[in-house]
């Protein structure tokens, strides 16, 4: 015989005010099987945990019904009570009466009957709960991380300082993401790479980093703790543990400074085999495929140039290179994919987004995007840092900055602030007055959003101390024009401060441009089993409470690839998901909540409804056999490892063979039946 | 037809390549056409071929009984061969272990409640556009003429047959199509000739069998029977192959087959679907990440 005891909480007046808990503890105190019914202002509080733990023990409960906040707030507070009290911590059920019933009520009586009928469907089903046991699973002491950005980096030096093997995953040929290529930072302008270069050394050198640099994620199998992922090792032609990084073949290298570089966002030039910029780690070249003379030659059965397999001193050259795919056991894997910028003018991949075709981005060389200006001022950037427009390479005396260029335009389908842009543009204007002097940086914004420890103050530095002229408004079009022979922007703007129009003639315009994620995160996105938003931003498990974890046990995000953030946060949110994956790793086996999908196999026909339809490919067919080896039936067979218990292969199977442990087809019946009594 | 039909099995079964053939012989009650088992060539001669083949033979595929008798051919019509393909897709046969001879059908007629042989053609056949079997591995009968047949119904498909008797039904009020509904099923007595005699009914425990807890009413009452029968064809979206079984089954003359082509057509609308192909991933159940829909990543 059930002996359930049922605890109403107040929580203060959250649930009081609305809900007369004395009316629904003498409600409840009737229903068959209830032994107490009890209310108490605070139940989660200590004196509240111990009259549960009390109950249990002087009138020996099998079930505790706690009838309280959501059980995301508090179930595990309460399981932990009841177990430390001696019962099964899956007997406890929670009746949601705040978020469900006395916030979303104003009638006392109204709220206290649902109140009443919320408990009774939860007395209803910890009547039929079972003592569960929590899964183990093992755990692979390794972590892989995905983007070597500043997230990546600072994400695996954690995870290899706390003694965990890492497989550090990036896809292009260096270490380093966008933060490598960006001259000085806000708000304190050090340089990004004088902060940068010594970690991306170190994450070359650590004994406990694997760096697979020009490799890509090609396929994610197992589950948490467990994962098998397969990396595509793209062939680089370098033999990269010969290589001494000595630097003759790029300087041989018949097409030296003839192919845009994509570190330079293409403003300058690199050969066919490269080091995208002099502090690459790891610091050797790759060889361009699509460009190299000799490579191409090779298609049509000749052997042209060749002259940096020539010239290399250490044999490091190898044109018969091919792609490899090496298998990794991790148990952890951290994904840090970063973003990149939205293309303003050209054709988008997002069908729901539009280019801005006024600002004549791709036509007018000298209206560039935010990280090309970051280039044309950095110090190792292709003009030395000298502020030189693409186009002609004058010293621009006037540069128009535009804030908010995709970001929060319905019109253009990016709802979001992109967060940093306000920041950087306070940054680019300062950079470009001190180092033109007699400069102009004119900066049109909608609003200036610089909340953060010496942000503000970095802005008002730019305006009062830098002379930046800030223009609230926006800019409608830009056009080409010559003014004494000169090349020159004009940009429709308005300043709806002084309620004017605003017309500037710019010899360089900047638009700070919306960050977006990069390419290919949503495919990733999906072998990892990770959600994302309708931009492909990644999903947090909770936004408040679980910021680094996602709803795949076992992949944390950090960085730009789960919204736009700035660098602090960034290395902050690295530094959390590299803590929490530490947390999982170290643990000598992973505990799992029982709460997943069962078949009954006698009885399952083996249809596969299930198996075609479970997000988490935890469900394979499997063939019974007798014990000399004779087959019997297919059945489809639950993985505990990868099941994550979302019940969809309940709701699929025709003849209800599967069931979700926890949330039995008997015990939701018994919930609703007890509603309907 | 019916010779060369004989010859084929009795050649299957003297070279051993199966060891029972599931075909259609006078086995019933005055002669009616049913399922024959033949496990040896001596026996051919009791298959029969006629407008009486009304059975899916392909419901005693998944039987255990059947498979423990080893190999089989199968005897089927263009329609039952859809159900063969479903049943191979849906991983409850091997299809390479099957022979499936198909045979060209002209259309089959209804049976009357004496047990003899009416004129009436069933309403699916004056629709039919497949009237010989896809996806077979010995094909018995005249294909130009099977051809010829299909040309001859294509214009009407959409418009005659079952399809006219369910436009009809749309065309009511809801009212009227539940009153409608209410009286065929106040017939029903729940004896479930429809399940046992759909190909595609084959789970081990029906639904409508399950007591902890009862998903669905399992009287005969007017709850019961609403819930049963809406139940059988739901489970049959996107699986059905409309070849009218349970129907030409039930001893209450209710036409069943109408509610399943109902989802049916559902299925060629909305998703392009029509079941029975082979290789394709049921419709139910199954998603693509590159799905176009966004609500449904």
């Amino acid at each position: 015989m059930a002996k359930i005891g049922v605890f109403t909480c107040w929580c203060g007046e959250n649930i009081a005010r609305h809900v007369d808990v004395e009316a629904v503890s003498e409600a409840i105190s009737k229903l068959p099987g209830v032994a107490c019914s009890m209310n108490y202002k605070y139940m989660c509080s200590e004196p509240g945990q111990s009259l549960i733990s009390e109950k249990i023990k002087e009138l020996g409960l099998t079930g505790v019904v706690v009838a309280s906040c959501s059980p995301h707030m508090h179930l595990k507070t309460f399981r932990k009570t009841v177990e430390l009290a001696g019962v099964n911590p899956y007997m406890v059920e929670m009746a949601n009466i705040r978020e469900q019933c006395s916030w979303v009520h104003s009638d006392k009586a109204v709220a206290t009957a649902k109140a009443i009928e919320l408990i009774g469907i939860a007395v209803a089903k910890v009547r039929r709960n079972a003592a569960l046991q929590p899964i183990k699973v093992p755990v692979t002491k390794r972590a892989m991380v995905i983007g070597a950005g500043v997230a990546g980096i600072q994400a695996a030096l954690d995870l290899a300082a706390g003694g965990v093997e890492v497989i550090l995953v990036e896809r292009e040929p260096s270490v380093g993401g966008k933060m490598a290529g960006l001259s000085e930072t806000f708000p304190t302008l050090d340089c990004s790479q004088c902060i940068l270069t010594p970690r991306m050394v170190e994450v070359g050198q650590h004994p406990n980093i694997k760096l697979m640099t020009y490799s890509e994620v090609e396929k994610v199998d197992g589950y948490v703790g467990n994962f098998k992922v397969t990396v595509r090792k793209k062939a680089r032609y370098v033999d990269i543990a010969k290589c001494t990084g000595c630097g003759t073949c790029w300087n041989a290298c018949p097409k030296k400074n003839k192919i845009p570089n994509s570190f330079d966002y293409n403003l300058g030039n690199r050969g066919a085999i490269y080091i995208p910029f002099p502090q690459a780690v790891p610091a050797r070249p790759t060889i361009d495929a699509d460009n190299c003379l000799r490579l191409q030659s090779m298609k049509k059965g000749k052997e042209l140039c060749g002259i940096c397999m020539k010239n290399c001193g250490s044999q490091a050259i190898n044109f018969h290179d091919q792609d490899e795919l090496v298998e990794f056991d991790v148990g952890a894997i951290v994904v840090a994919t970063g973003y990149k910028l939205y293309s303003i003018g050209k054709e988008q991949e997002n069908p729901n987004i539009k280019g801005y075709g006024e600002y004549g981005y791709g036509k007018y060389k000298d209206v560039i995007d935010s990280l090309q200006f970051e280039r044309i001022i950095s110090a190792s950037g292709p003009t030395g840092g000298e502020p030189k427009r693409p186009s002609d390479g004058m010293t621009p005396k006037t540069v128009v900055f535009i804030q908010c260029t995709g970001s929060r335009d319905n019109a253009k389908g990016i709802t979001y602030c992109s967060k940093i842009c306000c920041m950087y543009t306070a940054k680019h204007t300062m950079l470009f007055k001190h180092k033109v002097h007699d400069g102009a940086a004119h900066v049109f914004y909608m609003d200036i959003r610089s909340g953060g420890k010496m942000y503000d103050e970095f802005v008002r530095r730019a305006i009062e101390q830098d002379g930046a002229l800030y223009h609230r408004g926006r800019v409608s079009k830009i056009e080409e024009i010559k003014v004494d022979g000169v090349k020159k922007y004009r940009c429709y703007g308005a300043d709806t401060l002084a309620g004017e129009p605003c017309v500037v003639d710019a010899d360089l315009v900047v638009l700070a441009c919306a960050m977006v994620p990069s390419d290919g995160v949503t495919k990733l996105a999906q072998k990892l089993s990770v959600g994302y938003n309708e931009y492909g931003f990644l999903s947090e498990s909770h936004p408040k409470l679980r910021p680094v974890e996602t709803n795949a046990a076992g992949v944390f995000v950090c960085g730009a690839c789960q919204g736009p953030k700035d660098i602090p946060e960034t290395v902050a949110q690295a530094s959390a998901a590299a803590g929490k994956a530490l947390i999982m790793l170290s643990q000598p086996y992973l505990t799992r909540e029982p709460e997943i999908a069962t078949v009954d196999e006698k009885l399952c026909a083996a249809c596969g409804a299930c198996v075609q339809t479970c997000p988490f490919k935890a469900i394979t067919i499997e063939e019974i056999r007798d014990r000399k080896g004779n087959f019997i039936k297919n059945t489809s067979r639950v993985n505990p490892g990868l099941c994550m218990g979302c019940g969809t292969c309940v709701s699929v199977c025709p003849s209800k063979s599967v069931d979700l442990i926890g949330f039995t087809d008997d015990q939701v019946y018994a919930e609703l039946e007890s509603l309907l009594a | 037809m019916e010779t060369e039909l004989r010859n084929a099995i009795r050649k299957l079964l003297e070279e051993k390549t199966v060891d029972v053939a599931i075909g259609y012989g006078r086995v019933g009650v005055g002669g009616a056409v049913g399922a024959v088992f033949v496990t040896s060539p001596d026996e051919v001669d009791q298959l029969v071929w006629n407008n009486e083949c009304r059975q899916n033979l392909a419901v005693h595929l998944t039987r255990p009984e059947i498979k423990a008798l080893g190999k089989i051919a199968i005897v089927v019509k263009a329609c039952d061969a859809r159900a063969v393909v479903v049943l191979a897709n849906e991983s409850q046969i091997k299809r390479e272990e099957i022979v499936v001879v198909g045979v060209v059908c002209e259309g089959v007629v209804k049976a009357r409640f004496d047990g003899s042989n009416g004129e009436q053609f069933f309403e699916k056949c004056a629709s039919c556009v497949e009237h010989a079997p896809k996806n077979v591995d010995v094909l018995i009968g005249d294909e130009a003429k099977a051809a010829e047949l299909d040309a001859k119904n294509a214009p009407t498909a959409a418009t005659s047959g079952n399809q006219a008797k369910l436009a009809k039904l749309r065309a009511m009020t809801s009212e009227e199509r539940f009153q409608y509904w209410r009286g065929e099923f106040s017939r029903c007595v729940r004896c479930y000739a429809c399940r046992q005699s759909c190909p595609l009914c084959y789970c081990n425990r029906c639904v409508a069998d399950k007591n902890r807890p009862t998903r669905i009413e399992t009287s005969a009452s007017m709850k019961g029977v609403f819930a049963w029968n809406l139940l059988r064809a739901f489970h049959l979206a996107g699986r059905c192959v409309s070849c009218g079984s349970c129907a030409a089954a039930c001893p209450a003359g209710i036409e069943l087959d109408l509610l399943n082509l109902t989802l049916v057509n559902a299925a060629k609308e909305h998703f392009n679907y029509v079941a029975g192909e082979p290789g394709v991933p049921p419709l139910i159940g199954t998603y693509s990440l590159d799905d176009e829909e966004d609500f449904i990543r």
